[in-house]
């Protein structure tokens, strides 16, 4: 009873969310709160506070800089770079309600409100992009995200570490194949010419036409994504399925649950805080789903099926006229939407007692 | 000389004179409430038709041998069937220089190592001056170099083909912006310095001309680049392995039915052959459509492909010849390589530029691998018993534009480069831009011609670098005696039927979203042609492009051709 009792007392230490510091108490150990809060307590104000309480005092910015010059230091880098690559070029966002021209300074050239936006509304195949964009997107979101999950729990439970690495490099190592490379060899295997066609009539049977058939491109584009993707996928939660203290199976395991019951007790609710966050960050990229793999297929399975907003964005503006202006208009749009998206996702993830991809202040 | 290809001739020394015709042309977009107004988009035309003294004077550059035949320039270019010996020097003394200067070109071939000893020998050759090649991959570059030129990202200079002009759709803008206007040092005489480019003539010349402000060209005309090869003759071929078509016993077909007999009889699918491979460029003429813009004036209306009935007839072959399975699986996708699979005997039949008809015979002469391998090229095939057509190429091929940055010596510099790579075939200096150096790249034939060597074909061959830097004088067919022969008799043998782009003297701006619907029209026929799509939905599409920019194209191109003609 005693060795029992232990276990259960430090798994569930080791088993919080990381950065959820204040887990309901019922089954903890009285100690473990005040620890908790002294940590706390101390990141604000040296720990001079006596145990229990939680006072925050203002402290001057001038003894915070002299406190935290060399960890500031440390992420200036970081700063200036996210500075110059990120926010200096946002700000360049306004040429969408520009009349903008790059052959003459860029504060002579007029602003115009939302015409822009206005003409890519207007557009009658803008909204055919978008709604393939979001079944393209929602797609990869029903059919991809968990495969990567699933992906990862085989390989985290194969025990044969040799296995396990050589499977794991095969899974993930297509990720790093560009989009070209990908629909090259997805010619060379399915296409009408490809190795399965030419054995498909050695037998007498029809050449396949999945790779031009606009009717199956969402399966075919399926079976890319899951190629070259959901390996990927895979790493980031096995890293998180890395991260649960193996003594919560053991424990688990020597109170009788099996091997269902450990996945959904213990693996899964260990991992959903990183399902959860790369849930929110997929949402916030709906509208972004690629260019060079629609792009690639779209000779074979028509524009009307492999048109998506940044294929659009590719034809309708950046090589026609005016292309700046309403190119930043879509990019804007797309952001925007992102970003709604982000924040709707994190306040349910918050509700639901979740971290998301940001704590709540 | 008579010259009767059907196309509105260039009157000699003229230039240009800019028309803009923002007065007949749609206005660009529906203005929205609460919202400002989007400047342009009315659409302009330059014509090549003018009274402007920028152009260098022309002096004629005597070849320094003859030709065996002599044609007719620029559509039957003269040819030579003997190498000349001892090979002769274009420009024996060339102008100093010691700069260096980067280029950006597309290339087909191998990318020579920057520091390969080619590159010290041509420096030297050419008088010191050093050029860098930024080589880049073809197929993305067409669409990047827009971005390049209007960042000011591309070296010193940089080659556009005329056909790569169109992914501007403000291109006439960014020529007087971003690129240096040559007038300055090029006006007048300059066949002291320059005597390869004085004799370049005033059509090279005056095609390279663009107008700062459209509505004042007589004072901001200004000539932006150095012109690539004039164009002339015949512009691509539809070419056949006839030893292919001999060994099936086929006969070699005159009419677009008797090509598709001839598919039909030679495909075999299960074997992995498919008569034909490439035919989209080629094929309009054989259908009586108009090349380049693709608008004619026809007698009463101006009228473009897209709402001709031959397009229709045009839009249903390219169906056929894919629902009867004739046409190779991969055309149209990235994975098409027409070379490879005609090479290999996989496609009989595909277009190509002219290179094909010489560069492949000689590849497969210098592997040995097929002693009977014959290559030909179609003569120009009829439909429906209809008159026969053959597009010709007008114009400059492309442009060396260079930057806006450089200062005057700098341009001078490179211009003694452009000099120098002016020459034509059959001198020292077009033998070491083709070949690259004797004894390592080339070594001669017994007939005295260079042929690659092995570190020829590995590094050379193809690679596209100082034939960026200036068209030649003068186009000669110059190659092995028998393929020049069979190339000078096709040029002469279609230049009854040479049928030329109406506008080729006109360098127009689609007025907005005309070049929108153009892609998407494009694209609606693309979904016909590969059946995803009814025959009968042409119709409206159609429509649907005439509605979005077809017809506001249409009032344009009716102002050109009253500037043509003197209205």
């Amino acid at each position: 009873m005693m060795l029992r009792s232990s276990r259960a007392t430090s798994t569930l230490e080791a088993g919080s969310p990381p950065g959820d510091d204040v887990l309901p108490g019922a089954s903890r150990p009285s100690s473990s709160r005040p620890r908790t809060r002294r940590a706390k307590a101390g990141a604000t104000a040296h720990g001079a506070e006596g145990v229990g309480t939680i006072e925050r005092r203002r402290i001057p910015l001038r003894s915070r800089l002299r406190r935290d010059w060399p960890l500031l230091l440390l992420v200036l880098p970081a700063l200036l770079q996210l500075a110059f690559f990120f926010y200096l070029p946002s700000a360049f966002s306004v040429i969408a309600f520009m009349d903008y021209s790059p052959y003459r300074p860029f504060w002579e050239n007029p602003i115009i409100g939302f015409t822009y936006f206005q003409m890519l509304f207007q557009d009658p195949y803008f909204v055919s992009a978008l709604i393939n964009t979001l079944q393209f997107a929602g797609a990869q979101l029903l059919f991809v995200f968990p495969f990567s999950i699933m992906l990862a729990l085989v390989v985290h439970g194969i025990m044969s570490t040799v296995l396990r690495s050589t499977f794991q490099s095969i899974v993930y190592l297509p990720y790093f194949f560009s989009w070209v490379l990908v629909v090259t060899i997805f010619l060379q295997v399915l296409g009408q010419d490809g190795l399965l066609s030419r054995w498909l009539v050695g037998i007498g049977a029809e050449r396949l036409q999945i790779m031009n058939d606009p009717d199956t491109f969402m399966l075919l584009a399926w079976m890319q994504w899951t190629w070259k993707d959901a390996g990927w996928g895979m790493i980031i939660f096995l890293a998180a399925l890395a991260a649960i203290n193996p003594s919560l199976y053991e424990a688990a395991a020597a109170d009788g649950a099996n091997r269902w019951q450990r996945l959904w007790h213990i693996t899964l609710p260990g991992i959903r805080p990183v399902i959860v966050l790369l849930l929110i960050l997929q949402l916030g990229g709906i509208l972004t789903v690629g260019f060079e793999q629609y792009q690639l297929q779209r000779q074979a399975v028509g524009w009307g099926t492999a048109e998506v907003l940044d294929t659009f964005v590719y034809y309708r503006t950046i090589l026609a006229s005016n292309g700046e202006s309403i190119g930043t208009a879509a990019g804007l749009f797309k952001g925007v939407i992102g970003l709604l998206l982000i924040l709707a996702a994190n306040n349910v993830a918050h509700r639901l007692g979740e971290q998301g991809v940001y704590q709540r202040s | 000389m008579a010259n009767d290809v059907k196309t509105s001739a260039l009157r000699r020394r003229t230039v240009l004179r800019t028309g803009l015709l923002g007065s007949v042309c749609a206005a660009g977009l529906p203005l929205l409430s609460g919202c400002g107004e989007i400047s342009g988009g009315e659409g302009s035309v330059q014509t090549l038709n003018a009274e402007l003294d920028i152009l260098p004077e022309y002096v004629e550059w005597p070849l320094p041998t003859q030709p065996d035949l002599v044609g007719e320039p620029p559509d039957h270019p003269s040819a030579y069937l003997t190498y000349p010996s001892p090979v002769p020097k274009a420009v024996p003394e060339p102008h100093g220089g010691s700069g260096t200067y980067r280029v950006y070109v597309p290339n087909w071939g191998p990318a020579m190592a920057k520091d390969d000893p080619y590159y010290d020998a041509m420096a030297e050759a050419m008088g010191g001056t050093r050029i860098e090649f930024v080589q880049n991959d073809p197929n993305a570059y067409t669409e990047a170099s827009v971005q390049w030129i209007k960042a000011q990202e591309f070296g010193d200079a940089i080659l556009l083909f005329s056909w790569m002009t169109g992914a501007d759709a403000n291109f006439d803008q960014t020529v007087v912006n971003r690129f240096a206007n040559l007038s300055e040092v090029l006006a007048g005489d300059i066949s002291q310095r320059w005597p390869l480019l004085a004799g370049r003539g005033d059509a090279a010349w005056a095609a390279s001309v663009w107008a700062a402000d459209p509505e004042n060209p007589a004072e901001t005309s200004g000539i932006y680049g150095i012109p690539w090869t004039l164009n002339g003759g015949p512009g691509n071929g539809f070419f056949y392995r006839a030893d292919l078509l001999r060994e099936a016993g086929l006969e070699v077909p005159t009419t677009v039915e008797e090509l598709l007999e001839v598919a039909r009889a030679w495909t075999d699918d299960p074997a992995g052959r498919w008569a034909i491979g490439g035919t989209d460029y080629m094929s309009r003429a054989w259908f009586r459509l108009a090349p380049g813009s693709g608008w004619i004036w026809d007698g009463s209306a101006m009228v473009h492909n897209n709402e001709r009935s031959e397009f229709a007839e045009w839009v249903a072959f390219q169906r056929q010849i894919r629902e009867e399975g004739l046409v190779h699986p991969s055309v149209g996708t990235p994975e098409f390589d027409g070379k490879a699979l005609q090479r290999a005997g996989q496609v009989l039949l595909d277009q190509d530029g002219w290179a094909r008809w010489t560069d492949m015979p000689a590849q497969v002469a210098a592997t040995g691998e097929n002693p009977d391998f014959d290559l030909d090229v179609l003569g120009p095939l009829t439909f429906e018993g209809r008159e026969p057509m053959y597009h010709g190429a007008g114009g400059v091929a492309g442009w060396l534009f260079l930057s806006n940055q450089l200062e005057k010596e700098q341009i001078e510099e490179i211009l003694d480069v452009a000099n120098w790579c002016a020459a034509p075939s059959g001198t020292v200096e077009a033998e070491m831009i083709t070949y690259g150096i004797e004894g390592e790249h080339f070594e001669r034939g017994d007939d005295g011609r260079p042929q690659f060597t092995e570190a020829g074909i590995a590094a050379k061959q193809d690679s596209f670098a100082f034939t960026a830097m200036s068209g030649m004088v003068q186009n000669l067919l110059e190659g092995p005696a028998e393929m020049v022969q069979r190339r000078f008799d096709f040029h002469a043998s279609v230049l009854p039927v040479l049928v030329k782009d109406q506008f080729e003297n006109a360098r127009v701006t689609a007025p907005a979203g005309a070049s929108e619907a153009g892609t998407v029209f494009d694209e609606k026929v693309n979904d016909i042609i590969s059946g995803r799509a009814e025959l009968s939905s042409l119709e409206d599409a159609v429509a649907a492009w005439k509605a979005d920019g077809g017809d506001a194209t249409r009032a344009v191109y009716d102002e050109v051709r009253k500037t043509l003609e003197g209205q």
